[in-house]
């Protein structure tokens, strides 16, 4: 059954036009496809190719190219191989298709993309924030959004000043960022 | 009161009213929070509210070198580290092009498993307080404790070991290591018994987690349900044996399954891998004084790394499930991305809510526990 399975992979990604398909090693498979196709490979790959568990969705943000990567990684109970279906968006307006119809687990995922890097999905079930709910700032895992910036404009150093922390100062000790070695 | 002074109060129009539970309850391993609708003692329609825990790690670790990362990764779980480091040190050695010296992989198997041991310890404990058995818990902990004493041991952290590092292990196994790991594991398989007593075969325990919170494997398997959860809906899938890493291809085990899908299932399927994981740390001591050689492969100056661009996907097969890590290197002396897929934030968000909708109120702790959630997996 293992066999004929993975002829029948084989196959369909060979008919699958526009598909990039890179064997990585024994169990893994790299599928690189147009955003366009992308849903209609899942759906092959679920309905033939015995690929019912979605792993993850896992997105990038390519800040330099513009583009959100996402990749969606899929496991054969039956094959024991791993597909990595690799597509990519425009970064703005960052909008793509929900896979919930054929991936109960995709809500979650997406959900998550879409707290943490803005990208919507047309068709996902809910995508209310979970995480961050009293977060009104950009998505953070976006590359332009700077952490550490944003801690030094939020929170002032000179006013964190505790009774224990100047017993430390006293000592020689302290916080390991001092006011003046904050990056403008 | 006097009864001729009694007046009842009028009906509400409807018995409906909202519930929270969290984020501080004894129900889930961390700060989770669920909102439930209820009728009476009747669940309508239940919601998972996580983010109590978020500290950002995939953020920070795109700030951070490569090596720097171990310090992060195994807080994302907290009862069940190791695997946090191993799958993070495994996708780093892919995209590096680094071969694990065998030695090393054997001590990574070695601490696995007893991670493994210690985080079902701490499950089923805490699964018992939640029907009001107060005495499994403590005995769960204490001999949680033991373990955590022969992790103290190997790498000086209790909870947190940041042993696995890309490349290997840290250190060699301390002198007479194997021989005190070897007399704890008999300890802990004489207690089996007494577990079983106390817990496993306890009719109050029994009775209640029987029936409740169950799947059937259709659903399980188009909820993204993995690891313990799974296999207790007869699906006999395990990572480490359908999709292998380390050196569990040379290890002996079998992969407990039971029928039924619910609580009790779940647990029943934790308390025989405790067996099993007892048995594969036992050829796990038996062959580790035959592997020699190095216990990690030289690495370029962790400083100054530049991990060749590329993506890994590496997953392993945590205390809760499925776990992987996918891994992105832009070809720089930091991550450019890293995606932590937790099991738990399949089990603590869908199937939880799925699961306690239609439940009753009693048992919202029982089926929380039974799935074995770790939120800060889901918050990351």
């Amino acid at each position: 059954m293992s066999t004929a399975l993975k002829v029948r992979l084989e196959q369909l990604l060979a008919q699958f036009e526009g598909a990039r398909v890179t064997r990585k090693n024994a169990r893994r498979i790299r599928v690189d496809v147009g955003s366009d196709a992308l849903p209609g490979l899942l759906e092959l790959l679920q309905g033939h190719a015995s690929y019912v568990h979605l792993s993850a969705i896992s997105c990038i943000d390519w800040i330099e190219a513009q583009q959100f990567e996402l990749v969606y990684h899929l496991w054969s109970y039956e094959t024991r191989t791993l597909v990595s279906a690799h597509t990519r968006i425009a970064r703005e307006p960052g909008v793509y298709l929900s896979v919930y119809d054929l991936y109960r687990p995709a809500a979650f995922f997406e959900r998550d993309i879409h707290e943490m890097f803005g990208v919507y999905f047309e068709g996902s079930p809910d995508m209310e924030k979970f995480i961050l709910t009293e977060w009104d700032g950009p998505p953070p895992m976006r590359k332009d959004f700077d952490s550490e910036a944003f801690v030094n404009q939020t929170f002032s150093w000179e006013q964190y000043r505790p009774q224990w922390l100047k017993d430390l100062e006293e000592e020689g000790g302290g916080i390991s960022i001092r006011p003046e070695d904050i990056r403008p | 009161m006097r009864p001729e002074n009694y007046q009842a109060i009028s009906q509400p129009p409807s018995n409906e009213f909202e519930l929270n539970i969290g984020p501080n309850h004894p129900g889930i391993e961390g700060n989770y929070a669920i909102k439930l609708k209820l009728n009476g003692d009747r669940i309508l329609e239940a919601r998972a509210d996580g983010g109590y825990l978020h500290r950002g790690f995939e953020k920070l670790m795109e700030g951070r070198l490569w090596i720097q990362n171990i310090t992060l990764v195994p807080r994302i779980c907290v009862p069940d580290p190791v695997p946090m480091e191993v799958c993070y040190s495994l996708a780093v050695e892919e995209l590096g092009g680094l071969e694990v010296p065998e030695r090393a992989q054997w001590i990574r198997v070695l601490q696995l498993e007893m991670s493994r041991l210690a985080a079902h310890l701490f499950t089923f404990g805490g699964h018992a307080a939640t029907t009001g058995q107060y005495s499994t818990m403590y005995w769960g902990i204490a001999d949680r404790d033991l373990i955590l004493d022969r992790f103290e041991e190997l790498s000086g952290g209790r909870v947190y070991h940041m042993f696995n590092i890309p490349g290997g292990v840290r250190r060699d196994l301390p002198d007479g290591f194997l021989e005190r790991l070897s007399s704890l594991l008999d300890y802990l398989e004489s207690r089996l018994p007494d577990y079983d007593n106390l817990f496993f075969t306890n009719q109050v325990f029994v009775t209640r987690s029987r029936g409740i919170g169950t799947m059937t494997q259709e659903q399980a398997l188009q909820w993204g349900v993995t690891g313990p959860n799974l296999r207790a809906t007869g699906l006999a899938f395990d990572v480490r044996r359908d999709d292998p890493y380390l050196v569990y291809d040379q290890l002996e085990f079998e992969i407990p399954t039971e029928d039924a899908g619910d609580a009790l299932a779940r647990n029943l399927v934790r308390r025989a891998e405790l067996r099993q994981s007892i048995h594969i740390l036992r050829q796990v001591i038996a062959r580790l004084p035959s592997i020699g050689g190095a216990i990690r492969c030289p690495i370029p100056n962790p400083l100054a790394w530049n991990v060749p661009a590329g993506e890994a996907y590496t997953r392993v097969e945590s205390s809760k499930g499925e776990l992987a890590y996918y891994v992105v290197s832009a070809g720089g002396d930091k991550p450019y991305r890293v995606h932590v897929r937790g099991p738990s934030s399949m089990h603590a968000v869908q199937v939880l809510e799925n699961l306690i909708t239609g439940a009753r109120i009693e048992d919202v702790g029982q089926i929380m526990f039974s799935l074995d959630a770790c939120p800060p997996e889901v918050d990351r």
